[in-house]
């Protein structure tokens, strides 16, 4: 029995392995294409603050003008000194980690929702910045004509092709993931979640891990970021906002706060739902406020605990089985 | 001197919880500390294991100013502790409640803990095989694998142990480890702590349970009002008239 | 103008602006005592309040051009029923998780922000002020008539407020139930009957707020996102749950962002007004009036 279970397992990884490969040409237009890539940079954002605030507990809501953090470096290092792509990314990413772990220190003196408010008003204010410092952000307008990367030669010049640069970077972001949060760093993370106190008297260091969790989620915005903006070619501050971290918060509360697999159900979900709704206009907004609400009255555990309910029931129910043929066979 | 606590006082605003205490701990010796509600007990282990700074006197542990860590510093410092109303990691397991407070004992650094998936195993494995037979010494390996907070209450009381005992600690600070236990699991507890003291490691045992600390205590240290009125051997502390007067005569009236 | 005069015109204006935080942080601490839940709607309750009013003076229900104060009271009436509703709505909240609170009026807020824009538009509109619009001159220091009115009633309000906590018996029954439920529910208080009580009075302020406002700001389905955002800081600036603190949180804030606007620079005003609330809470998180709390280990 566990052996057909682990066979269909990987039956199911190597289907979804080879649809994600040929995706581009399976999808019926360019925009369809360009939607997938749009949600691979927010799947980037939501498992970046899912396991600074879903495993560490740590409120980094300014996680959106920590994207912007990424896309402005990389859209300035690539429009002004023509740094190419691969090194511009992981400066990005760089730079992105370093705010963020400013925007972690106040977590040393306040916590929960002082902690959300603080990095809620570092956010805005560093858009701030965004939007003022005209002579080097360009300002309200934002900086356009970012060149899409050109890889040793091979130019990355449509959706398509920039469809496997995003791939590559979900599939690491995400196996990164696993491997921070599956072990002693993710232990350590929700220790200090569940209780801060004991987890200091069993020698975790607890300042350590909360920067840590805001420069991991740093460094997935970074890498949003920096996706984004040579992506898109043109980038404006209006989105690198606190309405962003909304939205990726939104995302993770739905698939599962705490789970890297919630992460990217909750944010394919959401985006999926978003281009199918759009006919509903605003009617759809106030659809995905219901939603919230919903969710977090009768499902605090997101869709990934429907998932565990349905999967424990499975296991209670084939134990039934087991156990009546044995009692059978005993009688 | 092996643990030292000089001259000790911590003060909150207006109130004085402990005022000039000091009091000498040998290695491998358990150490009793008693007293009346609100005298300073609980206070001496915040401030033991790291979470307040004295505001007068210090701690030396092994010829080392300890007093003024932090509290991680002070676990990587050889001490551990549980707590009064338990503490354990309520989304873990017991084994991996117990694997965070090995954690920092651990050798493989953060980047390779990120990119080298092959010692992240191997250390794993490692930690896992010290956890189990740190809960087969306080009998509850059977349920390594379930929530911790999901088990019984005299059973969460040994997995707080074992989860102190995990940090690998040359002092252990156990704050009222026999409050809710009836009198067998009591029994079981003294038991216990004769099989913790025989690994070497020191014990400071603060309990209302009276009976337990004349039992299992060599000396015996009784505060009233954050001073300390008493030190010495059970027999000597029973006779003591001032503890007598202070302590269990208080006791008595109630 | 003098040096001294512009400093008091622009401490007006800040004033001014600061007593509508200052209601709106009223609604956030009123929800915060009495059921443990920030609720983040507040600016979107703040919006829907305005709405309520506004429709009715500027006849845009059935052409009625109910006089202003009729419409002011008819908001009020309004947005109290609203706080019932809440009080029913966030009674399974107040179990939960902080974030998942959190989370829940979120939604919330978003519901009532679209729901708005899709039945007024998102455009906004401007509304004419019931008082003439010629400032008063009081010591070289220009006052509109209504900002004179938004500061006189808010502090009509508040002080109204404090003494409905203290001295009625309904308000000490609600501040009893603040303290400590499982005790006040014991003593017989209705617990869930104060916590509508005390939404509703949050929800009026926040009404109130937006009516007096609304001929000096612009009135639009998005006009409560930045007010929810600086009626929140100011509660926690002065100590989030505490009413005196509150009015003082969002007294300071205003007077802040003025002076930042008028004397530093107006690009800059918010970011610094951010910057200052930080620092505020980094030295001391219980805020400015709240009590020092030692955290239990």
């Amino acid at each position: 029995m566990k052996k057909i279970t682990r066979i269909l397992r990987w039956i199911l990884i190597l289907a979804v392995a080879c649809l994600m490969l040929v995706l581009p040409w399976i999808a019926q237009n360019r925009y369809q294409v360009h939607i997938v890539n749009n949600i691979g940079i927010w799947l980037l954002l939501s498992l970046g603050l899912n396991i600074a605030m879903g495993y560490a507990g740590q409120y980094n809501l300014a996680l959106g003008a920590l994207w912007g953090v990424g896309a402005y470096t990389a859209a300035l290092l690539q429009t002004r000194l023509g740094v190419p792509f691969w090194i511009n990314l992981p400066l990005s990413i760089i730079a992105a980690v370093i705010i963020a772990a400013f925007v972690g220190l106040p977590s040393f003196k306040v916590r929960s929702h002082y902690l959300a408010l603080v990095t809620i008003a570092l956010g805005e204010a560093m858009n701030l910045v965004l939007v003022n410092e005209t002579p080097i952000t360009g300002g309200a307008d934002g900086i356009g004509h970012i060149q899409m990367p050109n890889l040793f030669g091979f130019p990355i010049n449509n959706d398509e092709r920039y469809y496997y640069i995003i791939l590559i970077m979900v599939i690491l972001g995400y196996v990164v993931g696993r491997q921070i949060v599956g072990h002693r760093i993710g232990r350590a993370f929700r220790a200090l979640r569940d209780d801060f106190q004991a987890a200091r008297a069993m020698g975790v260091n607890t300042g350590f891990y909360q920067i840590l969790a805001f420069a991991i989620s740093g460094a997935y915005a970074g890498a949003a970021g920096a996706l984004y903006a040579q992506l898109n070619t043109y980038i404006s501050p209006d989105i690198f906002t606190f309405n962003s971290a909304l939205i990726v918060l939104t995302m993770i509360l739905v698939g599962g706060m705490g789970s890297l697999p919630g992460s990217v159900v909750g944010t394919v979900l959401l985006l999926v739902l978003n281009e199918y709704l759009q006919v509903f206009q605003r009617w759809q907004l106030v659809g995905y406020g219901i939603a919230i609400i919903v969710v977090v009255l009768f499902l605090p555990g997101g869709v990934v605990e429907l998932a565990r309910k349905f999967e424990s029931f499975r296991q209670r129910w084939l134990a039934g089985l087991t156990k009546g043929k044995s009692d059978a066979e005993a009688g | 001197m092996f643990l030292e606590i000089d001259h000790l006082t911590m003060q909150f605003g207006g109130l004085i919880a402990v005022n000039d205490v000091s009091i000498n701990i040998e290695k491998g010796e358990i150490h009793g500390l008693i007293g009346p509600n609100g005298s300073g007990k609980t206070t001496i282990f915040n401030v033991l294991s790291g979470y307040y700074k004295p505001s007068g006197g210090k701690i030396i542990f092994e010829g080392r100013q300890i007093s003024g860590l932090s509290a991680h510093q002070i676990t990587a410092a050889g001490f551990a502790r549980t707590f009064q109303n338990m503490r354990l990691f309520k989304s873990m397991t017991v084994m991996e409640n117990l694997l965070v407070a090995m954690g920092y004992r651990a050798k493989v650094g953060l980047w390779q803990e990120i990119f080298n998936p092959v010692a992240v195993h191997r250390e794993e494995q490692r930690f896992t095989e010290k956890a189990l037979e740190l809960l087969d010494l306080l009998e509850v390996a059977e349920f390594a694998n379930e929530l911790a907070i999901s088990l019984p209450y005299g059973h969460q009381r040994r997995v707080e142990i074992a989860r102190a005992m995990a940090t690998d600690p040359k002092v252990i600070l156990l704050d009222e480890p026999a409050a809710g236990l009836n009198e067998i699991e009591t029994e079981e507890l003294r038991k216990i702590l004769t099989n913790i003291h025989e690994r070497g490691i020191t014990i400071l045992l603060v309990e209302h349970d009276i009976k337990l600390v004349m039992e299992a205590c060599e000396i015996i240290t009784v505060l009233d009002y954050g001073k300390k009125i008493a030190e010495g051997t059970a027999v000597a502390i029973r006779k003591d008239p001032v503890v007598i007067e202070a302590y269990l005569g208080k006791e008595g009236n109630q | 103008m003098s040096v001294t005069s512009i400093f008091f015109q622009t401490l007006i204006g800040g004033i001014g602006i600061g007593s509508l935080y200052a209601l709106v942080a009223l609604g956030y601490s009123m929800t915060f005592r009495s059921m443990g839940l920030v609720n983040f709607a507040q600016g979107s309750i703040y919006m829907v309040g305005t709405y309520f009013g506004i429709i009715w003076y500027q006849g845009m229900v059935m052409n009625l051009h109910v006089p202003y104060a009729v419409a002011f009271l008819i908001g009020l009436l309004c947005n109290a029923l609203l706080g019932i509703v809440l009080e029913r709505i966030f009674r399974p909240l107040a179990k939960l998780d902080l974030m998942l609170m959190l989370l829940a009026t979120i939604g919330l807020g978003f519901i009532l922000d679209n729901l708005f824009t899709i039945i007024f538009g998102a455009t906004g509109f401007a509304v004419d002020s019931p008082l003439p619009n010629t400032p008063w001159n009081i010591f070289g220091v220009r006052v509109l008539p209504q900002m004179a009115l938004l500061i006189g009633v808010s502090f009509a309000l508040m002080i109204g407020n404090q003494l409905f906590l203290s001295k009625t018996k309904w308000g000490r029954a609600m501040r009893a139930s603040a303290m400590d439920f499982e005790i006040a529910r014991a003593m017989g208080i209705p617990t869930n009957r104060m916590n509508a009580l005390a939404l509703s009075i949050g929800c009026m302020m926040s009404a109130a707020a937006g009516i007096l406002a609304a001929p000096i700001v612009y009135v639009s389905p998005s006009m409560g996102v930045a007010v929810g955002l600086k009626g929140f800081a100011a509660a926690i600036l002065g100590g989030l749950g505490s009413v005196p603190g509150a009015i003082a949180g969002g007294l300071v804030y205003g007077v802040l962002e003025a002076l930042s606007a008028g004397y530093i620079s107006s690009t800059w005003t918010q970011a610094i007004a951010y910057i200052v609330m930080v620092v505020v809470l980094m030295v001391k998180p219980s805020g400015i009036v709240g009590e020092i709390t030692v955290e239990k280990v």
